[in-house]
C-alpha cells in the first residue's frame, strides 16, 4: 500500500551539507508494523515527516497506493493527511487552550466532506486510554504521561490507514506503555491500521513486524532475533 | 462530534487576555479619533449648508460697521442687533442684479427690558417681501400674518401655536412655528411683521418709549436674492459701489472662507488620526508577528493534522478581525460619548453651530469607522498570518522546539 523509493533529503547548515535522509527506500503492506531506531540525529523525524506529508524530499518518491504524495498540491496534500495519515509526534502535542477532548477532535475541524462517520467516537478512544475523567481538563491539568495518552487517542480518531509515531511512549511509565501497545497492536491487528514506529523500545520492537535501522541517513533492514 | 475553528480562534483570544485587550484598545484609540474627527467635520459641513441655505439670500446687506456682528450671527449663531436707515431698502431694489429684497429687524428683549418673556431675540420681517423665513415654517400658515401674530423658532418649547404672551405690552399670539435649525439666533428668536410693533412700549429705567418712534426708519439687514444671471458676488459689488455704509455679505463667500478655516484645523488632525492609524497598524503587526512565532509549532501541528493553508491564514484573521472589531464597536461609542459629553465645548471651540449628522449621515460614520477599525486589525495580521500560512508544516514543528 504504500512505497517509499530513493528518498533523500539534505540540509544546509552552514557550509556543512547534513544528509539527513540518503537514499532511503521501503515498502509497507496493509496491517505492516514498521519499526525504525537509531541514534539522535540519524534522520529518523526527518523521514516519517517526508513519509507523512509534512517535509518535501530532495527526491525520491512516496507513493500511496497509486497516489504519488509529493506530487499533491497543497490543499490535496493537507486533505490526505487528514484523512488517511496521523501522527503521534515526538514532543507534546496537545494545544494548551483546548480541552482534552477538544484536542482529540482536532482533526474532525478540517474535516468538512461528510465522510466523518468513519471517525472514531472520541470518548470513546479517550476511555480506551484512561481518561474516560478527564473530558474536559486542559493539557496543563494532565501529567505528562496522561498528555501522551490523549495524544494517542487523537492517533486514532480519523481512522486513518497509517499512524506515524515518533517515540510514543517516552514518558511513560512501564504499565501504561504496556497498555498503550497492547491498544496499539489491537487497532493493527483489529481495524488493519499500519504503524510505522520511531523507537528504542524492546517490548515495541517485538511486536513489530519489520525492523530497520537508521545511521546516518541511511536507512538499513534489520533482522530481528 | 466535531469542533470547528471559530471555536479554536476564540479560545486563542481569551488565551491572553490582556495582550488581546491590548490590541483591542489600539483600535478602539483609533475608532474613537476617527469617528469624533469624522463626526465633527460632518456637522461643520451641515451647519455651515444649513445656516446658509437657511438665510435664504444670496446676499446680506448691513451696516458696514456691523460687519463682524452680522458675520458672528451668521457663523455662531448669535443674536446681535445693529440699526442702519430704511430707506436703503429702496435703493437696493433699483440695483442691477437683484431679484427680491426683504428688510428685517431686529431687537433683543433683554436691552429693550421687556417684562414678561425674559431675554429673546426679535426679529420684524416684512411678511409681503419675505422670501426667508415662511418658507421654513414646519406647516404653512392657513391665512397671511397679521400685526401681533409671530412666528417662533423652534428652541422655546414653553409656546406652541395657539399660545400667546406679552411682548413690549402687547399681547402677541404664535401662529406658526420653524423648523429647527441649531442656529441659535434662528431657534432662539420671534418672528413677527414690522408693523406689529406699533404702539409696542418699552419700559426702562428713564421711563416708557414707544418702541416704534425708536426704529421707525431703521432696518437691521436687507436680505437679497440675485437674479440668476447674475453673479451674487458681482452684485454684492454694485451695492457696495452705490450705496454708502454699507456691507454686502455674500454667503456663498461666508461658507466657503470658514469651510476653508475649520477644514484646515480638521485636517490637521485628521493627519494626526492616520498617523495614529499607521502606528497602530504596526504595533498591531508586531505583537501578531509576536503570536504566531509563539504558536508556530502549534500551527505546524494543525497543518499536520489536517489544517489547509487557508484555515491557517482564516485562524489568525479571524483573531484579528474579532478583536478589532471589538475595538472598534467599543471606540465609536467612546468617540460618540465624549462628543456627547464635551458638545458644548466642541461647539465654543468651533465656533460653528454644532449639530449632529442627520441619522442615515450617523449611521454611515458609524459604518465606515467600522470598516476602518476591522481594516486595522486584518491589514495589521495580514503578513503575519501570511507568513505562517506558507511555512511548511515540518519547518514550523520544529521551528517551536
Ligand atoms: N529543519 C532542519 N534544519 C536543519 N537541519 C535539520 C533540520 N531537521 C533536521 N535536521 C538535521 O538532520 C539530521 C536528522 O535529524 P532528525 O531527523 O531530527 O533525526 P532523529 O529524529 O533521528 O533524531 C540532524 O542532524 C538534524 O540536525
Ligand atoms: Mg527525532
Amino acid at each position: 500500500m504504500l512505497e517509499i523509493t530513493a528518498v533523500r533529503k539534505n540540509y544546509k547548515i552552514g557550509n556543512d551539507i547534513v544528509k539527513a535522509v540518503n537514499n532511503a527506500g521501503f515498502k509497507v503492506e496493509k496491517g505492516d508494523s514498521i519499526m525504525i531506531f537509531g541514534h539522535s540525529g540519524s534522520g529518523k523525524t526527518t523521514l516519517l515527516s517526508i513519509i507523512g506529508g509534512l517535509t518535501r524530499p530532495d527526491s525520491g518518491t512516496v507513493k500511496y497506493g497509486d497516489t504519488d504524495l509529493w506530487s499533491l498540491s497543497d490543499n490535496e496534500l493537507s486533505e490526505f493527511r487528514n484523512r488517511r495519515i496521523n501522527f503521534i509526534f515526538q514532543f507534546s502535542s496537545l494545544i494548551p487552550t483546548l480541552t482534552v477532548l477538544e484536542n482529540i477532535l482536532l482533526p474532525t475541524a478540517f474535516n468538512k466532506s461528510g465522510d466523518r462517520n468513519r471517525n472514531f467516537d472520541a470518548k470513546d478512544l479517550l476511555t480506551m486510554v484512561g481518561l474516560k475523567d478527564k473530558f474536559n481538563a486542559y493539557p496543563s491539568q494532565l501529567s505528562g504521561g496522561q498528555q501522551r495518552r490523549a495524544a494517542i487517542a487523537r492517533s486514532f480518531i480519523n481512522n486513518p490507514e497509517i499512524i506515524l509515531a515518533d517515540e510514543p511512549t517516552g514518558d511513560l511509565d512501564e504499565e501504561t506503555e504496556a497498555e498503550m501497545l497492547a491498544l496499539c497492536k489491537s487497532m493493527n491487528v483489529d481495524k488493519g491500521i499500519t504503524f510505522i514506529i520511531v523507537t528504542h523500545n524492546t517490548d515495541i520492537a517485538k511486536q513489530c513486524n519489520k525492523h530497520f535501522v537508521m545511521n546516518r541517513g541511511i536507512l538499513t533492514p534489520k533482522a530481528m532475533g | 462530534m466535531s469542533f470547528n475553528l471559530s471555536a479554536l480562534a476564540y479560545k486563542n483570544i481569551r488565551r491572553k487576555f490582556f495582550r488581546s485587550m491590548a490590541i483591542a484598545a489600539a483600535v478602539m484609540v483609533v475608532a474613537a479619533t476617527l469617528f469624533s474627527v469624522t463626526t465633527v467635520m460632518d456637522s461643520v459641513e451641515t451647519s455651515l449648508a444649513r445656516g446658509t441655505k437657511r438665510l435664504g439670500a444670496d446676499v446680506m446687506v448691513v451696516p458696514a460697521a456691523s460687519e463682524s456682528k452680522a458675520m458672528a450671527s451668521l457663523l455662531a449663531g448669535e443674536p446681535s442687533t445693529y440699526y442702519m436707515d430704511r430707506g436703503i431698502e429702496e435703493k437696493i431694489r433699483k440695483i442691477e442684479g437683484v431679484k427680491k429684497v426683504a428688510g428685517q429687524l431686529y431687537l433683543k428683549t433683554a436691552t429693550y427690558k421687556c417684562c414678561s418673556t425674559g431675554d429673546m431675540f426679535i426679529v420684524g420681517f416684512e411678511p409681503d417681501n419675505d422670501f426667508t423665513i415662511t418658507p421654513w415654517l414646519s406647516e404653512s400658515l392657513k391665512k397671511p400674518i397679521a400685526p401681533r401674530e409671530a412666528i417662533l423658532g423652534r428652541s422655546i418649547p414653553a409656546y406652541t401655536t395657539g399660545s400667546s404672551f406679552q411682548v413690549f405690552g402687547k399681547v402677541i399670539t404664535i401662529i406658526g412655528l420653524l423648523e429647527a435649525t441649531g442656529m441659535q439666533f434662528i431657534d432662539n428668536a420671534l418672528y413677527m411683521p414690522i408693523d406689529s410693533f406699533k404702539g409696542m412700549v418699552e419700559t426702562s429705567d428713564n421711563g416708557t418709549f414707544n418702541i416704534f418712534d425708536r426704529i421707525n426708519n431703521e432696518i437691521s439687514a436687507i436680505l437679497v436674492q440675485t437674479d440668476p444671471e447674475y453673479a451674487p458676488r458681482r452684485v454684492a459689488i454694485f451695492i457696495e459701489s452705490r450705496i454708502e455704509g454699507v456691507k454686502a455679505i455674500v454667503s456663498e463667500d461666508v461658507t466657503a472662507s470658514v469651510r476653508k478655516q475649520l477644514f484646515t484645523l480638521l485636517k490637521s488632525i485628521l493627519s494626526i488620526t492616520v498617523i495614529l492609524w499607521i502606528m497602530s497598524v504596526l504595533l498591531i503587526s508586531v505583537v501578531f508577528s509576536m503570536i504566531v512565532n509563539e504558536r508556530q509549532r502549534e500551527l505546524g501541528l494543525l497543518r499536520a493534522l489536517g489544517a489547509k493553508k487557508r484555515d491557517i491564514f482564516k485562524l489568525i484573521i479571524a483573531e484579528a478581525a474579532v478583536l478589532s472589531m471589538a475595538g472598534g464597536l467599543i471606540g465609536v461609542s467612546l468617540g460618540g460619548l465624549f462628543l456627547y459629553l464635551f458638545r458644548g465645548q466642541v461647539k465654543a471651540a468651533l465656533n460653528v453651530p454644532y449639530m449632529w449628522p442627520q441619522p442615515l449621515n450617523l449611521v454611515l460614520l458609524v459604518l465606515i469607522c467600522l470598516c476602518a477599525s476591522l481594516l486595522t486589525g486584518t491589514l495589521a495580521a495580514l503578513y503575519p498570518a501570511l507568513k505562517s500560512m506558507r511555512m511548511e508544516p515540518y519547518a514550523a514543528i520544529r521551528g517551536g522546539e
